[in-house]
């Protein structure tokens, strides 16, 4: 019972970060992105490949580019490093001149594009059969037991979490973000005060980039394989859904949302009773419910449930008190 | 060049199921404003009504209206029962582009609940390739193509020569305009939705009669292509759309000729991402204009 909360809360912890990634997006910038689980998973083709040893050269089923026995910082910085180019490659093309649904159908098209090319092109990422065999993170030098490292794994995907947070939370609140939501709001008059959209829509865009490879890294070593068969449209459903309930452009609201999406809605339709002669039964039940959830908050609840905060006339930008706390203190610590 | 021929004569079968499916979101597009991503399931739905009229009744004709009906009733209470009071609550375009997609979602999974995941099929007689002038056509392939031609030329009598065509028309142009002119808009509108689930219920008849196979995201998975075409004519042009249905169609034939048949729809979206980065309001458009709101 504990295995099986540790790995929900796991899964939940990562899922939450590409959250986040898609908030900054999406919350934030107010772009109608469906790459970010795309970016995901190139972030996980990513490490895998730098953490992996050289593949075989005499087995034709397991082919891939690089290999390069890694250890995981190096991987997770190669797949933020990717991602964000890739981001930065497809923001500076789409962002030119697309918005709203136009840049959703170009986003959605790119993704597909870039599945169809990972599935075909076998000595990119093996194909439609992926990368499996990835070593567990840093347990070469620690030496856990299978039960302890789980432990190990949830407390460095929770504490990524956090640290992802706190990062946001503090760009957020500063002038960048302040912009960034302007922009959103009416991009004609944030450009009539000398700011530049492009710019500014760009930065979000690769910023959001770089942590859902973060994201796509923690999951394939948590998952030690991954293929094309993780990774379909609906999983960005999933991750709207989440930004949806939970509260757009708000950091804790994208958290709650994680929660309650992955897991009380997924897991919880889990144990529903299987119904004889209908083997897809349960994930359609699963899938009808999160897209029933965020039609009832689309309609009655916009915002979810905790809304974006704003800065009130004249009053500096304001996060909780906890953070402020830790910010001035960390403020002493440099001597300022 | 016969590689290239045969690729031609199949990409126009291609292309006409493309135009049935991208002229009825085209056109419900002009008219209502709603980027629809559920219109793949409409198509998914039309296939099945279809479907369960075969194991009913065996009769084609029976099979066809079931389809069209299928679509017509979904598409309409779509509109009546979740888009409408999105609309009257004063939702903005991308919430209901999200309300879209999540009607998809419901649509497609009830589907699979229903039918189940493994694929079915119409029991159709065999049909074999035969020469027809330079290209390779079945019969099938031959009626589909008929198919196309009877219904798109009936939806441009409607549109040109009816009293309901020219009220559809002005409420596409401007919809306030045709409000103060007397024109009972919702009923337009409700009766656009009509109109896109009958030629979607068809269109995905005739698209699960070709491919051979019906599962629940058959739909889905022509979304993409139905967005390219009707980008490529100009979206919420469905005149347009026809050409560029025509367009996506032979390029994704010829280039299986020589490209793996897996990249088929990747050429259609790098047309649809061409078009979108270069021309956004269409390759047949006058004048290029920002899709900002």
């Amino acid at each position: 019972m504990i295995d099986y909360f540790v790995s929900v809360l796991t899964l939940i912890s990562i899922f939450a970060i590409v959250v986040l990634a898609l908030n900054v997006r999406w919350g934030w910038a107010g772009e109608f992105d469906f790459f970010v689980y795309g970016l995901l998973a190139l972030g996980a083709y990513v490490y895998a490949v730098i953490t992996l040893p050289p593949a075989p050269k005499n087995d034709p089923g397991l082919i891939y580019m690089l290999g390069l026995s890694q250890p995981f910082p190096v991987g997770v910085l190669g797949a933020m490093t990717v991602t964000g180019l890739v981001s930065l490659i497809v923001g500076a093309v789409a962002l030119r001149n697309l918005r709203q649904v136009f840049f959703g159908i170009m986003t959605f098209s790119s993704v597909l594009i870039m599945a169809a090319v990972i599935s075909q092109e076998t000595p990119i990422f093996n194909g439609y059969n992926g990368v499996f065999g990835l070593a567990q993170p840093f347990n070469d030098l620690l030496q856990l037991s299978d039960e302890q490292y789980s432990f190990f794994f949830l407390g460095l995907c929770l504490v990524s979490l956090f640290l992802i947070y706190l990062l946001l939370e503090r760009i957020f609140w500063s002038p960048y973000g302040l912009v960034l939501r302007a922009i959103r709001e009416d991009e004609v008059a944030a450009a009539a005060f000398g700011k530049s959209p492009y710019t500014a829509r760009l930065k979000a865009y690769v910023l959001g980039g770089v942590i859902a490879g973060l994201s796509g890294a923690l999951l394939v070593s948590y998952l030690t394989a991954f293929n094309t068969d993780a990774w379909t449209p609906q999983e960005t459903v999933l991750i709207f859904a989440c930004i949806i309930i939970g509260g757009t452009a708000n950091g804790r609201g994208a958290i709650l949302g994680s929660f309650i999406v992955f897991g009380l809605i997924l897991e919880g339709t889990r144990f529903l009773p299987p119904i004889p002669g209908h083997p897809d039964a349960p994930s359609a039940v699963r899938a009808i419910a999160i897209a029933v959830v965020m039609l009832v908050f689309l309609r009655w609840r916009p915002q979810g449930i905790l809304p974006e905060r704003h800065l009130k006339d004249g009053e500096p930008g304001q996060p909780s008190a906890p953070l402020r706390a830790l910010w001035s203190r960390l403020r002493v610590a440099r001597g300022r | 060049m016969t590689i290239l021929l045969h690729g031609v004569g199949f990409g126009l079968v291609t292309a006409s199921i493309i135009a049935l499916a991208s002229v009825a979101f085209s056109l419900q597009f002009s008219v209502t404003t709603t980027p629809n991503f559920a219109h793949g399931e409409l198509l998914t739905v039309g296939a099945y009504g279809a479907l369960v009229a075969q194991t009913l009744t065996h009769s084609l004709i029976l099979e066809i209206i079931a389809a069209m009906a299928a679509g017509a009733v979904v598409a309409s209470a779509m509109n009546l029962a979740i888009l409408q009071p999105f609309l009257k609550a004063g939702a903005k375009r991308l919430t209901i582009f999200l309300v879209t997609v999540s009607i998809g979602l419901v649509i497609q999974n009830v589907l699979l609940i229903a039918f189940g995941g493994a694929p079915s099929a119409y029991e159709l007689p065999a049909f074999d390739l035969k020469q027809v002038g330079p290209f390779l056509w079945t019969t099938l392939d031959e009626w589909i193509m008929l198919a196309t031609l009877g219904t798109l030329l009936l939806l441009h009598i409607v549109l040109r020569y009816t009293k309901f065509g020219k009220s559809l028309r002005a409420v596409s142009d401007n919809p306030q305009l045709a409000r103060v002119t007397g024109i009972n808009t919702p009923r337009v509108i409700q009766l656009t939705w009509g109109i896109d689930g009958l030629i979607a219920g068809f269109a995905g008849f005739v698209l699960a009669a070709y491919v051979g196979s019906i599962t629940p995201t058959i739909g889905f998975s022509f979304l993409v292509v139905v967005f390219a075409a009707s980008v490529i004519g100009g979206l919420g042009r469905p005149y347009g759309t026809l050409v560029g249905a025509l367009l996506i169609g032979v390029a994704m034939e010829v280039s299986a000729s020589y490209l793996p048949a897996e990249y088929k729809t990747s050429v259609a979206f790098a047309l649809l991402i061409l078009t979108l980065l270069f021309r956004p309001s269409g390759v047949f458009a006058t004048q290029i204009w920002k899709f900002s709101e």
